[in-house]
């Protein structure tokens, strides 16, 4: 039981990493427009 | 400004490159025509400071003055590209940074206007085959962007945290109190307290701020119980972390609250979303006109000049596939235009020398030289984007009630939580906090605040495309409750041209003769009468060529003289002398009534009388001919049980003729507008609810007087129309699509209402009696708005309506 004294700080800071991780994609610009991706089959260029 | 000769010389006379004349055949132009053809173009507007202000802004960087610019990337779609374009940039003189986004395709050039221009670089862009267009209203998109992504960061952090909250607090949910160790107990909750505190801190903010803007203005808005509600769970909650034996007692509702928070700002990023979508398609209706274009300069050249240099009075070189500038004059032999901007549908309209082009419809075919007549909030296109922004800001009645009732409504909120909470602290401390907690969220009349606009905003946009414009959003109301509909005769039931019915000639005279005689004074004329002749007369007169001078066109001719007397008519004097006239039976010198009796006339319609030097030569018979679509669209209206009336001002014989037609029964003919007035108020005393149908020019007060009005075709400056609905397509189908469309919005309004009102009615007092968590309220509260704005978007469809063209619709995307 005492390595939850570790593991429940460890879940704390991995969640903390992937908020980060999720931060930089997002003002990267990968969600602004969550649509084209779809779209772009319909053009002809 | 760091360019004073651009002030001085804003559009560098720059001749076009010839190839740009010849791209593309009409064929591959039909595909793609909504964006501009080739990459080879000239950049000069991007450098006059007039333009430069859309899109550019003074910065300072390290003691230099720098221009900071976001243009947009025309052709870049992958991160290749990306790479491409900014080593296109980097690194040239002048540029001090650039950034390149290839998901939004903008660009963020950072340049130093006293070492480059910015029509330099675009050039160098240009090279490698993409291509830099300033973005209008680039500023505010961008602004745009940042909210939403800052929303959406926002969501995200609660949702994670909410989901680790809820692993921290699963040991709780499954044991007994004290079976858990104190030790790691008090772990627990203190891992839930530090994602809770991002939760709080951050991602609750908007509604803080907007509880915090209330308050300093001394109202009570819709977040301040959802405020309050946050804070007094993070509050208890963390005192109950820290001193479990505190005052603050033992229980934490971490859980509850992250989850809460995630809801709240999941339906709340939802509807950003649907907002951003209606604000992207008026984006899209405004950024039809193009950014710039060729004016023609007196040596018959051209010049790319901006939009904003155009003048009255210039003639322009629209190429095929871009939209015209302004409302113009067709100079050259024809124009091909795509209209779909007034009718909701694309197909080619052939638009004849003389004739006009609206600003906003797309050349379609050739290039096309147009003088330009209107421009900017003057055009058709200006009209309606000021009308759909009027109409889009407009509050309904309702929603001001709401307003109104707001305050006082949350106040009774914060007293009956208040009132909840200290009635369980009695019976059982631990749930006095969630029971008040959910009553403050319970309690939120979110749902209901969305359910009336929302709707009547999605109708109101699906009939946009459709052509038809909605003036006044509470007119769908009324329309519902109509029960009589009033045709005014001109223009809406029938045509708004006449057509030629028959040609009584003089003995001896063939009808063909009489055409060829009346071409060269139809075809100098605008006169809906002339031109209606001269549509007849023009196959005929090109191929048998005037024989006083075989080789010119009639109309050119230089030795006959035609002159137009405005009301009347036309007179052409004969090279050989002697005088030809066309038009009314005064301006011919004759006796009408004689005619009539003669046969040369008949009683019924208009004619036009041609006479030459013998006299009467014939008679030109016009027919007002009935719209197409009117037998069809009337037959309709009385099968969905309206009763049909005719109100003209015409004679009682051509009135009679067209009911006949149309097999309407209740007519009033020879009708002022003050009689008009009177028939209409006569029919309302009667308890009649009138819907009037006109050309919205000639009708302003009975339209004005009815119920509901509609103004059909656009002949009419929309501003000064006086109608609710406007018609721009002139199809009367589009009446009874309305009517329906009415219908369907007010039964999912109420639908809505119901749902919203019965939802906070029930939960109120489930919550008060503790029979709702905190969690579950919120949850309630996200849903039943996105309920509400889900059942509203089904309005944004009209039924029997075409999907609209995927291809279409990714190709106007691809130009915003």
């Amino acid at each position: 039981m005492e390595s939850l004294f570790l593991l429940i700080p460890l879940s704390v800071v991995l969640v903390l990493a992937i908020m980060a991780v999720f931060w930089w994609a997002l003002y990267n610009g990968q969600y602004d427009n969550i649509e084209r991706e779809g779209e772009r089959i319909l053009k002809d260029d | 400004m760091s360019n004073p000769t651009l002030i001085e010389q804003p559009g560098i006379a720059v001749v076009a490159p010839e190839q740009r004349a010849q791209a593309g055949g009409l064929a591959g132009l039909l595909g793609q025509h909504r964006g501009p053809l080739t990459v080879d173009d000239d950049f000069v507007v991007l450098d006059d400071p007039l333009e430069q202000e859309d899109f550019s802004h003074a910065i300072e960087v390290d003691g230099r003055a720098l221009q900071e610019s976001i243009l947009m990337v025309q052709g870049m779609y992958c991160p290749a590209c990306t790479e491409t374009v900014e080593s296109a940039l980097a690194g040239r003189k002048g540029v001090v940074s650039v950034q390149v986004h290839a998901a939004t395709r903008r660009v963020t050039l950072r340049w130093d206007p006293a070492q480059t221009l910015l029509s330099a670089l675009a050039r160098d862009v240009g090279q490698t085959g993409y291509r830099l267009l300033p973005m209008r209203q680039a500023l505010s998109v961008e602004h745009r962007l940042a909210e939403t992504r800052l929303l959406m960061w926002r969501l995200f952090v609660a949702a994670f945290c909410t989901m680790q909250v809820m692993m921290y607090s699963w040991p709780f949910y499954i044991t007994e109190p004290g079976e858990i160790e104190p030790v790691y107990d008090q772990l627990l909750r203190m891992a839930n307290w530090m994602l809770s505190v991002p939760v709080v801190m951050f991602s609750s903010m908007p509604f803080f701020q907007s509880a915090w803007r209330d308050l300093k203005l001394g109202r009570i808005g819709m977040d301040m119980p959802v405020s309050v509600g946050i804070l007094v769970t993070f509050i208890a909650s963390t005192g109950a972390t820290f001193d479990p034996t505190g005052v603050w007692g033992h229980e934490i509702w971490f859980d509850s609250l992250t989850m809460f928070v995630f809801f709240l700002l999941g339906g709340r990023y939802l509807q950003s979303r649907l907002r951003d979508r209606t604000a992207g398609s008026l984006d899209a209706l405004m950024n039809r006109l193009p950014e710039q274009c060729e004016r023609q300069l007196a040596d018959a050249s051209f010049e790319i000049v901006s939009l904003k240099r155009l003048r009255v009075g210039d003639v322009l070189r629209v190429q095929a596939g871009q939209a015209f500038p302004g409302d113009a004059t067709v100079l050259g032999e024809s124009a091909t235009v795509d209209e779909a901007l007034l009718t909701g549908e694309s197909q080619p309209v052939t638009r004849l020398r003389g004739q006009s082009v609206v600003a906003g419809s797309y050349n379609l075919a050739g290039s096309a030289l147009v003088r330009i007549d209107k421009i900017g909030r003057d055009t058709r296109f200006g009209q309606i984007v000021s009308l759909m922004e009027q109409a889009s800001t407009e509050k309904p009645d309702l929603v001001k009630l709401a307003d109104r009732i707001a305050g006082p409504f949350l106040i009774l909120v914060l007293l009956s939580a208040g009132f909840g909470a200290w009635y369980w602290w009695q019976i059982d401390p631990a749930l006095a906090v969630p029971i008040a907690v959910a009553v403050l969220v319970a309690t939120c009349p979110c749902a209901l605040a969305l359910s009336t606009p929302s709707a009547m905003l999605a109708s109101a946009g699906a009939l946009a495309q459709r052509g038809i414009l909605v003036r006044r959003l509470l007119a769908f109301e009324a329309l519902c409750k109509i029960d009589t509909v009033v045709f005014d005769k001109t223009g809406t039931l029938t045509q708004d041209r006449v057509v030629l019915r028959e040609v009584i000639v003089r003995p001896g005279l063939e009808r063909e003769q009489a055409l060829r005689m009346a071409w060269p004074l139809a075809s100098a004329s605008l006169h809906p009468v002339s031109r209606a002749i001269a549509v007849q007369a023009q196959p005929l007169a090109s191929n048998a060529p005037n024989p006083s001078d075989p080789g010119s066109a009639p109309v050119a001719e230089p030795v006959d003289l035609v002159q137009e007397r405005p009301g009347s008519g036309l007179v052409l004097e004969r090279a050989g002398g002697g005088q030809w006239r066309l038009g009314s039976a005064d301006l011919c010198e004759l006796d009408e009534a004689h005619l009539l009796e003669q046969g040369r006339s008949v009683a019924d319609a208009p004619c036009a009388f041609l006479c030459d030097e013998h006299g009467w030569a014939a008679t030109f018979v016009m027919d007002e001919g009935v719209r197409a679509d009117a037998p069809a669209a009337v037959a309709e209206l009385r099968e969905m049980g309206f009763a049909v009336h005719l109100l003209s001002g015409d004679r009682l014989g051509a009135v009679q003729r067209v009911a006949q037609q149309l097999g309407i029964e209740q007519v009033v003919a020879g009708a002022s507008p003050e009689r008009k007035l009177e028939v209409v108020a006569a029919l309302q005393q009667q308890g009649a609810q009138i819907a009037m149908v006109g050309d919205g020019m000639n009708d302003g007060p009975v339209l004005a007087r009815a119920q509901v009005s509609f103004a059909l075709g656009h002949g009419a400056p929309l501003t000064q129309s006086q109608s609710d609905f406007v018609v721009q397509s002139g199809r009367l189908s589009e009446l009874v699509q309305t009517v329906r469309q009415a219908r369907r919005t007010l039964r999912i309004l109420k639908q809505n209402l119901c749902w919203a009102g019965g939802y906070n009615a029930s939960m109120v007092p489930l919550a008060i009696a503790g029979y709702v968590p905190p969690w579950l309220a919120g949850l309630g509260m996200a849903l039943s708005s996105f309920l509400v704005i889900g059942n509203a978007m089904r309005l944004s469809r009209l039924p029997g309506m075409p999907v609209p063209d995927p291809a279409a619709a990714a190709a106007a995307l691809s130009v915003r």
